[in-house]
């Protein structure tokens, strides 16, 4: 290792990281969106909502932030209806904060942080600031209620042909006494099953925090905090530096499930019926008048899920659709792949669920080669597996639907009854379609419609102060050792200080681009990765002084110190860095923040105590003609060894 | 230096760890019936209130140190004097009383213990209704599944650790090694029962800080006791450990010494939330360091001595 050339490596490798970190202290810009109805409403009104946002503005940003707002205190001209955000350390999430103040003004969803060219070159655009956690920086704190009344609704209308039977059954007096009592039985059953006693209520609560985590965790909220609030059936949902609420609502609320349906059999008489009409229409040159073309508008201008029930069921009473069916729409993509996905026909399934997503687990995206395009592979559960093969068996030759949420997305004919646990839903995927469709079978729906009961932007749950004195606390200990490492080793600290730099530098960049959420566990999954990386020279050091003083010559006992400490380091790190990999693999939350700084940590460390280091050492011992090194503490160190 | 006899008193700083322990867990469960409540982990009533101009940080603590009652204060907004205050379960039946305490025509009747939590604060401070910002009894962030999780983590980490050690080096030091870590978990746990520290975040991220440089601690010491043995399995153990521990001194004192200098900048610092992490920390790099020296080191001794007599 006695290349300058080598220097090469470390140069690159620090030019990268800081590219990296560079958008984390570059000038930013943020636009805040103005509601398209603002410009609709009477002037006055206009200026009271103006006036709010600056007030607000000037309390939180006015003077100690140096952010500029354009313009300022009046309303920006309707064909660019955005305010323009510019100045360092900005982040959409503290904005967001304002923006929920001024609900009426500004359409919060749709701000949005401009990338800086770099991420627009690394990322395509995709963030690359390093996000701080829930107790650093506060964020957003969503209690969302569990409708137990639609819940138990939902339930009546699954249960209630079943229900219909049995008092049939109840009411026949021919029937046998002991069919009648089994009825009875079975009636008092499906009627417990709606009552919702509090304990009920708290496992159902209990589900749906599960999935909300999990859902969380895919999103690469690495710390978000989910509790439960017993007194208001609640659940409390604790986002860290959420920069667009809209886009977590949705997903927090998503209820959507996995389900097959039968579709009516052939000749699928009401399906025809309605695409006969559409036809027609179109003959007519009515395209803007057909089902399709109103629903699809629905869908593009994001109506909501409401108004294409409404939508639907206009439309079964307009056909005459009996009970016991339901139209659904049929989405697909247009021609090309990368067309979005729109509902393109309607199609008549049976109300009745035939395998529900209960009875599937442990989907997996994959892509086809064959049709281009991703597609989810499941497990049925043993029970799951025996009721898709009576069902299969019981109606070959007819359509069995899938439906995600409120979409049919495929209708395959049943050729033959599928027996073993595994099947698979094709469709025109895209990738986070597949991943989405998986996850959606693999956690399982949330069993509660919820509700958004408050939403409103927290401070940092370390508090203020402690952050504050947490910080330069840190800042002062890094500070201190560093001053030690120099006292102590001299020459050797400040190569120690240097490489010590460099890796919390690279480990920074690297944790940026993995989009990790910072939070006090991280910073202390931190502060032992410098520990340890300290400690690594310092062993280091202190073999380089034991060849020394057994009179080695100075680039030999550099050499052999390296040598000599390079299984103690590489032991120390790796039993930590498997340590840590089980604490990924196992822990959640606080230790799995920890964790991802430490074994990333190691890998820094290793990489600059192990290599640079060393190549800094042997490059001033060997080239920068340093002939006495001193590896003794100033003031009371022993005279320095002789080197021969 | 080279002559410090460590494993001397191995017998006494094996059974003083050994009671140290004993005793930290029998006052956690008789005197104070385990670990102490926290929101993180039990659940509890959390409430936002905007208090007056005139009220600090110290008159809320003072307050609820003066009533017993267990609580997390965190300033949220300093401008608008806006905390967050934490209850955990366990102050329940004193809030009970306390409200039982409010003048009848002070207090509405209620029967769930947030509200009445809430009168209690409008009744001491004087908060009229729209001051109180929020209240919610709220439940665990972590807490059963974290137990569970703990423990296989533990036990899986220790098991792989012995594994790998094993490989490198002899089973006796990676039997050792694991054994002190143990120890230096144990050690922690009493501790934070003696003390009553609140189990919360933080005070995780602490314990596993202590693991990993308990871990990496003990390797280096015990690396250098390997290569001293190398080739000499007829020389006493215990000497060679003696003078391995000697010759890892300096780089055992300056490690504990500048991973001790931040922990103790942020004690010092005080910041009020981050004061418990730190004082973990401080004790169980303490405890990490002490155990690679008098409890690791000495285990392998008396393991390799155990063993020796049996096939001699």
């Amino acid at each position: 290792m006695q290349s300058y050339r080598l220097l090469l490596l470390p140069f690159f490798i620090l030019v990268v990281s800081f590219t990296i970190l560079y958008p984390n202290f570059a000038d930013r810009t943020l636009k805040v969106v103005v509601r398209e109805d603002v410009y609709s409403l009477p002037e006055a009104e206009q200026k009271t909502l103006v006036s709010g946002l600056f007030d607000r503005w000037e309390k939180d940003y006015g003077k100690s932030s140096g952010w500029t707002i354009e313009p300022k205190g009046t309303l920006p001209p309707k064909e660019n209806p955005f305010y323009t955000v510019k100045g360092r350390f900005i982040t959409s999430a503290k904005i967001n904060q304002i923006s929920q103040e001024n609900q009426s003004l500004v359409n919060e969803s749709k701000n949005k942080l401009e990338p800086t060219w770099i991420e627009n070159m690394i990322r395509g655009g995709k963030s690359l600031s390093i996000k701080l956690g829930l107790d650093l920086q506060g964020g957003m704190r969503v209690v969302l209620k569990g409708d137990f009344e639609d819940y138990t609704s939902k339930l009546r209308d699954l249960y209630a042909k079943e229900i219909a039977e049995l008092n049939l059954t109840l009411n026949n007096q021919s029937a046998k006494p002991e069919e009648k009592e089994k009825a009875k039985n079975r009636l008092s059953e499906i009627e417990s099953s709606f009552d919702l006693s509090p304990m009920r209520k708290i496992v159902e609560l209990e589900k749906a925090k599960m999935i909300i985590d999990n859902r969380l965790t895919t999103q690469n909220l690495t710390e978000p905090q989910v509790r439960i609030q017993k007194e208001q059936d609640a659940i409390e949902v604790s986002l860290p530096g959420v920069s667009n609420s809209a886009a977590i609502l949705e997903i927090l609320q998503n209820t959507e499930t996995v389900e097959y349906r039968l579709e009516e059999p052939n000749p699928f008489t009401f399906k025809s019926q309605i695409a006969e009409n559409e036809r027609r229409m179109m003959d007519l040159g009515q395209r803007e008048k057909t089902d399709i073309y109103v629903f699809q508008e629905l869908v593009k201008n994001k109506a909501g899920k409401k108004a294409q029930d409404e939508f639907l069921a206009e439309l079964e009473r307009k056909y005459n659709i009996p009970k016991d069916y339901k139209v659904y729409a049929m989405w697909a993509r247009g021609n090309s792949a990368k067309s979005t996905l729109l509902p393109r026909s309607f199609v008549v399934l049976e109300r009745k669920i035939a395998l529900s997503g209960n009875d599937m687990t442990n989907a997996q995206p994959s892509y086809n080669s064959n049709s281009y395009g991703w597609m989810v592979s499941f497990t049925l559960t043993p029970n799951g597996a025996e009721k898709f093969f009576d069902l299969t068996s019981e109606n070959r030759g007819r359509n069995l639907a899938i439906v995600w949420g409120d979409k049919v997305i495929s209708n395959p004919v049943i050729n033959d009854p599928i027996a073993g646990g595994r099947a698979e839903i094709s469709g025109s995927f895209s990738e986070q379609e597949a991943i989405r469709l998986a996850n959606v079978i693999s956690e399982g729906a949330l069993p509660i419609p919820l509700s958004v009961l408050e939403m409103r932007f927290i401070g940092p749950t370390l508090g203020i102060e402690s952050i504050e004195v947490g910080v330069k606390a840190v800042a002062i200990g890094f500070f201190l050792v560093m001053v030690y490492m120099i006292f102590y080793y001299r020459l050797g600290g400040f190569i120690a200080d240097l490489s010590l730099l460099v890796n919390v530098i690279i480990l920074a960049a690297l944790l940026t681009l993995m989009d990790f959420t910072l939070t006090l566990p991280g910073i202390a999954g931190i502060i032992l990765t410098a520990g340890m990386a300290v400690d690594a020279n310092v062993i280091i050091y202190e073999r380089i002084r034991e060849e020394i003083e057994e009179g080695r010559a100075l680039s030999i006992a550099v050499t052999r110190g390296f040598e000599n400490a390079f299984w103690t380091i590489m032991d120390a790190n790796v039993t930590t860095l498997i340590a840590g990999i089980l604490m990924i693999r196992l822990g959640n939350g606080p230790i799995k923040g920890f964790a991802i700084t430490l074994c990333w940590g190691i890998v820094t460390t290793l990489f600059t105590s192990l290599f640079l280091s060393r190549l800094f050492m042997e490059l001033s011992v060997n080239r920068m003609g340093i002939h006495h090194l001193n590896l003794r503490p100033f003031f009371f160190g022993k005279k320095e060894g002789k080197h021969a | 230096m080279r002559n410090i006899n460590f494993t001397k008193y191995k017998y006494f700083t094996l059974s003083f760890s050994f009671l140290a322990i004993v005793f930290g867990f029998v006052v956690t469960f008789s005197k104070y019936g385990g670990f102490a409540h926290s929101l993180d982990f039990n659940g509890g009533l959390r409430t936002v209130v905007e208090l007056p101009k005139d009220k600090t940080r110290t008159d809320i603590e003072t307050y609820f140190q003066s009533k017993q009652i267990e609580a997390v204060v965190i300033l949220l907004e300093k401008e608008k004097n806006i905390y967050q205050l934490d209850i955990g379960l366990g102050s329940l039946p004193t809030i009970e009383t306390l409200y039982k305490e409010i003048p009848e025509d002070k207090r509405e009747s209620s029967t769930s213990a947030i509200d009445r939590f809430v009168q209690l604060l409008r009744f001491e401070f004087n908060l009229p209704k729209e001051k109180v910002l929020s209240a919610d009894q709220v439940g665990a962030v972590v807490g059963g599944e974290l137990t569970e999780v703990g423990i296989t983590l533990l036990l899986t980490t220790l098991a792989i650790i012995l594994l790998y050690l094993s490989i490198r080096s002899q089973f006796k030091f990676a039997l050792a090694s694991a054994i002190a870590l143990v120890h230096d978990i144990l050690m922690t746990l009493a501790l934070i029962g003696f003390l009553q520290i609140k189990p919360s975040v933080p005070i995780i991220a602490a314990l596993l800080t202590l693991l990993g440089y308990s871990i990496n601690d003990k390797i280096v010491v015990f690396d250098r006791i390997r290569e001293n043995a190398h080739g000499k399995d007829n020389l006493a153990l215990s000497n060679i450990i003696n003078v391995s521990i000697a010759q890892t001194l300096g780089r055992t004192i300056n490690t504990s010494f500048t991973t001790m200098i931040s922990v103790v900048a942020i004690i010092v610092g005080g910041a009020a939330e981050l004061y418990d992490f730190a004082f973990v920390l401080l004790f169980g790099v303490i405890v990490g360091t002490y155990s690679s020296i008098y409890i690791a080191a000495p285990i392998s001794e008396i393991y390799d001595r155990l063993r020796k007599k049996k096939f001699a």
